[in-house]
This record gives structure tokens, sequence and C-alpha cells, in this order.
């Protein structure tokens, strides 16, 4: 449990439920994302679940330490590939040659969308949480 | 059959959100009508959307408000146990629920919109005035109940003026104290 001045604490129920959590949180996240292609979920869920794991570090711990900035441009780069892996494959017809490709290539589209959607969403959280009002961090 | 019970449990957390005068109990009813209609949709044969639902409706939403409420100040009233009572903390605590001063204390912040806690707290009255969580801090002696408020608080001057304008249907007082550095001094204490 941190506990000095700089770092307003929450409850300790809090701190250990989720703490608790945040592994599964993130396997799950993971697994949604791997097995999008063939079981329900897929990118978008999976990044919502990634999402929640920045909101719940921010409820048992809110400080500004995350630097948003590099999250956002992070984010940028993987929109860049979601657009740009689907132009490598099918546009060049390697899918069409090689069905064995398919898969992979729907497991790379699932993890690149889960990341941006997760970081995305995790951004325009935080700076919803950090960056309006006066730029102080309340606390319960 | 199952459907529809569902449904009409929907609608009732729905009513419910918007009845209710405390925004987290308006959050978490929220939470209960999107985990509801994920479960539906899971009926449905519609697994994608359920999942979607349940983490976007009741995952991220609901930590998106609780975050906002956070950002909404919520004051802490704390109530002292004077000397022999403490051992009894429950039965004290009821006592202390049930009176009209700590209801009209509440309706003054409901009316306002903020939040409200009430803590029972095993700390002497000097410890509890000390720590600055507490907002307002209860303490009930022979000839009534004692309110300690902080001399800066503008909110809680403005619930005294109105609990005095009142007049005296009410058998609390308030007592101002300041602090300046590590020395606490109290401010008239006979006010009200």
């Amino acid at each position: 449990m941190i506990q000095d001045e700089q770092h307003p604490t929450e409850s300790l129920i809090l701190q250990l439920a989720i703490g608790l959590l945040f592994p599964f949180m993130l396997l799950f996240g993971f697994y949604i994302i791997a097995n999008g292609h063939y079981t329900p979920g897929g990118g978008f869920q999976g990044g919502g679940i990634l999402a929640s794991l920045f909101i719940a570090r921010y409820v048992i711990f809110p400080v500004e330490d995350i630097d948003s900035e590099k999250l956002h441009s992070l984010q940028r780069i993987f929109l860049a590939f979601i657009l740009l892996v689907p132009l490598f494959f099918l546009f060049s017809g390697i899918i069409t040659q090689f069905p064995l490709l398919r898969k992979p290539y729907l497991t790379i589209m699932d993890i690149l969308i889960g990341i941006q959607v997760g970081f995305g969403l995790g951004v325009a959280v935080l700076r919803f949480a950090f960056f309006q009002g006066s730029g102080q961090t309340w606390h319960l | 059959m199952i459907d529809s019970f569902i449904l009409m449990v929907m609608c009732l957390f729905a009513l419910l959100a918007i009845q209710t005068r405390l925004l987290r109990n308006a959050i978490i009813h929220l939470a209960v009508v999107s985990l509801l209609a994920a479960f539906l949709y899971m009926r449905m044969a519609a697994p994608e959307l359920a999942i979607a639902e349940a983490v976007i409706g009741s995952g991220l939403v609901t930590l998106l408000y609780l975050a906002a409420l956070k950002r909404n100040r919520v004051y802490t009233i704390a109530i002292v146990g004077n000397g022999e009572t403490s051992r009894l903390a429950d039965r004290y605590m009821h006592h202390i629920e049930r009176t009209n001063a700590l209801h009209e204390i509440r309706q003054f912040f409901l009316v306002r919109e903020y939040e409200v806690q009430v803590v029972f707290i095993p700390e002497t009255l000097e410890q509890a005035l000390r720590n600055e969580a507490y907002d307002l801090v209860i303490q009930e002696d022979d000839s009534g109940i004692v309110a300690y408020t902080d001399d800066e608080s503008y909110v809680m001057m403005e619930l005294e003026m109105l609990i005095q304008m009142r007049g005296a249907q009410s058998d609390l007082r308030f007592a101002r104290y300041q602090q300046t550095g590590a020395t606490l001094q109290l401010i008239d204490p006979s006010a009200g």
C-alpha cells in the first residue's frame, strides 16, 4: 500500500481487489484478441478490456505519470499499420496465392486493432481524468 | 419467459438509476442494466455483441463515470464517540443517524448534489480535527450535538448559516476551529 504525501491513498479493498484482478484482465484481453477469428470477440472487444486496465489503474492510483502524448503517437502508429497491412496482404494478392496465410493475417489484424483501440480509449479516458479542469488530482 | 423477466428487471434498474439521488448508486444501476443487456444478447445468439456490451457498457463506461465522479468532491462527515460510548459503536452510530441534526446535514448536501459519506471513527476529537480527510466532525455531548467545522471552508459556513436560519428546531450547535501549523485553536466554541 503506497502511502505518502504525494500519493493520496485509496481504500485498501479497491487496491487489493483490482490488484488481484489486474493480470487476469490483461490475460483475458489478449486471449479475446488472439482468438478473435474463430470465437466471439476480436480486436475491438479485447481492446476495450485493455483500455479498462488504464482506468482501473487510475482508480486505485490516481497519479499523473503516464505520458499520454506518447500513448497517442503510439496509437497513431498502430492506426497506420492497420491501414498498411491490408494493403500489403490484399492488394498484392498474397492471400489468394497462399490460403494458409489467412489465419495469420486475421490474427495480425486483430492484434493491431486491439492495441490501437486499447491505447485510443485509454488515452481518451486519461485525458479526461487528468487534463480537464485545473489539472489537480482528486481522491475519494 | 426468461427474456421478458430480464427485460422487466432492466426497466426496474433503469428507473432506479434515475430515481436515486446519489450519483454513485445511479452509476452502479446503469452498470447492472448494461450487464443484463449483455446477457440478453447472449440469449439471442449474438455473443460478439454481448462481449462488446459487457466490456464497453458495464466496464469502461462505469469506470469512466466513476472517474468523473471522483472529480466531484466527496465530503466526509466523521462521528466521534465520547468516552464511554465508544465501545457501543454500532448502537451509538444508529442513535446519531436517527437524529434530526444529521438528517438536516444530509439534506443540505443532497440538495446541492454533493456526495457525502458518514463515517464513525474511533479516534479522539483532537485527532479527528487534525485529520484533513474529514470535512465535518460531529460529537455528541450533554447538551446536544456539536459540529466542528474548519474556519476556511465556505461550504461548511453555508451549512452553518442555513441551519442557524432554520432556528432552534434541531439540537445542533456549531464550533469553528482554525489550524495554523501545529496548533489547533477553537474559535468561539459557544456559537449557535
